[in-house]
């Protein structure tokens, strides 16, 4: 496999640009209206150089050997090392990035409408959470993913704390003390793997691995998988750290739970990626995989099950289905892996509409406890209309997206032998409409209770109509991706290509 | 014999320092006390990194004017290590300033920094 040697500028744009924003509107603290400007143009900005920019590297150090025709050429035994830090930019990351890109306009418009004071620092910590979630899907070494775990866990800190209740402080204490112990062992790992191959280049390490007889060193081997994949679970909220993760979903503002769960999915993504192409030839590697996505399926969707306030059985169901992404790229076949990236883009786009339809029920100013709503279909039928749409893709019901991704991976798990794994898929996507559809019952269709006497009974509400066009976008696409899956899985093939077959390329 | 003994050595110090530092983040609970274990978790995976790097023999991976340019590559320790050391040394001033703004913040909140106090279970 041969590519033109090009040294994309497009690309480190996606990273910088949310930084200088980030510097610029923290200094800007409250001057309301230069921060709108500013951080809308900047997300517009990258979502257009998303879509826009051509595939390719980047290296920030180093470079691969060139042909003489002026490629460059991957082949497992006479290979070009690489010796570089750098981003890669293709198919997988344009779509996710891009989608990303326009999750953070959407957090963006929320935010500067909906808060009232010290915005500047909270624009800057959600332009550096979109920073750290499209480094680690471009890194293709083992620095600039360290950096962007490590950075991203202080950030889902931030986020949360922001929210400045009590119990958002605590969620944030206890996510940072875990990320100390998890981002260390990534350290570990990233040392250990530097001392087996003396890369820290991804593709040069696999290229390693693939053509030297490691002898007496797989057990290091072992202890650098142990390391990376502890880093895998905590990035995103896989078990045991679901509680502190769904924890984290819940105590944020909604708006930001936006990101901070895409910041999830694009962080098992783009480190489940390594796993497999590092990790994945290694005897037991991806049953451990296998058996932590299993296990955090059901015991997401069970904790789902018994709560009793929206906010909550969202942020499980988010843990839930964090599970369905990975049993995916856990499968390690190809078309495990095409389902994994799949239910990973519906799953943003599908659970963002959930997630934005909270805020407009905190909006409401009723709370999201299922026992103490009701009613609010009569109040407000669109936003009825949206969660219960948004509910219905959550399930996997057709025709929107996440049937099709689902239908992927249970295909893939009963190719593979393991109709067990189906099963708990199909439960899994049994019990979210279950969960979900307790709680919107309880909250949107239930006749609510009469106002206590002498008060008025409550007008009917008006979604803002930014939040019902984004709401509208979303849904769109969750329609459009449901009716014509390969406009997504034509991002996704060649990656998971890659992945499987030639581990060794970007 | 006693070069080797420095990398172990540095290997065993790495070793008792992350051990105690984890145990201190798990078992401890003063809030002020799980921060300083974090410090020594953090210096320990720092020492494991450069203890990584070390060369029998080796040199200061600079190639200095006049240097031999074959022998270089034999004997010079490896860079990377220290390299991951300075950025982890920034990594751990931020998340411990991140501790200690949280720390504080729910110190004045509850007054206590007994973490079975500040950290109990509660839904808003």
């Amino acid at each position: 496999m041969s590519e033109p040697v090009t040294n994309l500028w497009s690309v480190p744009l996606l990273v910088m640009i949310p930084i200088f924003t980030a510097i610029i509107v923290n200094f800007l603290y409250n001057r309301t209206r230069a921060i709108r400007f500013i951080s809308i143009g900047a997300a517009l900005a990258v979502f257009a150089i998303a879509v826009v920019s051509p595939y390719g590297l980047h290296w920030f150090a180093g470079h691969p050997a060139v042909n003489a025709d002026g490629t460059y050429t991957f082949t497992a035994s006479i290979f070009s090392w690489k010796l570089s830090l750098e981003y890669y930019y293709g198919p997988l990351q344009q779509i996710l990035i891009a989608l990303m890109s326009l999750l953070l306009l959407f957090v963006v418009v929320i935010a500067t409408k909906s808060l009232s004071k010290n915005y500047g620092p909270y624009i800057a910590i959600v332009f550096l959470t979109y920073v750290s979630a499209a480094a680690i899907l471009m890194a293709n070494d083992f620095y600039n993913l360290w950096i962007a775990v490590e950075l991203g866990s202080l950030l889902v800190a931030g986020l949360v704390a922001s929210s400045g209740t009590s119990y958002a402080q605590k969620a944030a204490l206890k996510y940072t003390f875990f990320s100390a112990l998890a981002g260390s062992g990534l350290a570990i790992s990233l040392g250990l793997i530097l001392g087996i191959t003396g890369y820290v280049n991804i593709t040069d390490a696999i290229t390693f691995l693939m053509t030297n007889d490691l002898g007496g060193m797989y057990a290091v081997l072992y202890v650098a998988f142990a390391f990376l994949a502890l880093a895998w679970i905590y990035a995103g909220g896989l078990i045991p750290v679901h509680p502190l993760k769904s924890d984290v979903y819940r105590s944020a503002f909604p708006h930001a739970t936006v990101l901070l769960q895409t910041q999830s999915k694009l962080m098992l993504v783009a480190i489940g990626i390594v796993l497999l192409r590092m990790f994945g030839p290694l005897p037991f590697a991806r049953e451990v995989m296998l058996s932590i996505s299993v296990l955090t399926m059901i015991i997401g969707i069970v904790m789902a099950l018994i709560q009793t306030d929206f906010r909550w059985i969202l942020a499980y169901i988010i843990v839930s289905h964090s599970g369905l992404v990975t049993v995916g790229l856990s499968l390690g076949t190809y078309q495990g892996v095409v389902g994994g990236l799949f239910q990973a883009v519906n799953d943003i786009v599908y659970m963002s509409i959930l997630l934005l339809c909270c805020e407009m029920l905190l909006y409401f100013g009723k709370g999201t406890s299922i026992k103490f709503n009701g009613g609010i279909a009569k109040k407000s039928p669109w936003l009825a209309a949206f969660v219960i749409l948004g509910a219905f893709a959550a399930s996997g019901i057709p025709p929107f997206n996440g049937f099709q991704s689902e239908l992927i991976i249970i295909q893939a798990a009963l190719a593979e032998g393991l109709p067990e794994v189906a099963a708990v898929v199909l439960m899994v996507s049994i019990s979210t409409f279950i969960a979900l559809f307790r709680a919107i019952y309880s909250i949107f269709l239930k006749p609510g209770d009469p106002s206590p006497a002498g008060q008025p009974e409550a007008k009917g509400f008006t979604m803002p109509p930014t939040v019902f066009l984004f709401l509208s976008v979303l849904l769109a696409i969750s329609f459009v991706l449901g009716v014509y899956p390969q406009l997504a899985l034509g991002f996704l093939t060649e990656s998971a290509l890659k992945v499987v077959f030639v581990p060794w390329v970007p | 014999m006693t070069e080797i003994s420095l990398q172990l050595l540095g290997f065993i110090a790495a070793t008792v320092l992350v051990v105690v530092g984890i145990a201190g983040m798990l078992f401890l609970d003063n809030l002020i006390k799980k921060l300083i274990a974090f410090t020594l978790l953090s210096d320990g995976v720092n020492l494991a990194l450069v203890s990584l790097g070390y060369v029998q023999g080796g040199i200061v991976p600079i190639l200095e004017p006049g240097a031999s340019i074959p022998e270089f590559p034999n004997n010079a320790a490896l860079i990377f290590g220290p390299g991951i050391v300075l950025t982890n040394i920034v990594i751990g001033v931020s998340t411990t300033a991140i501790l200690a703004a949280l720390i504080v913040a729910l110190y004045k909140r509850y007054g206590s920094l007994k973490a079975s106090k500040v950290l109990k279970g509660e839904r808003e």
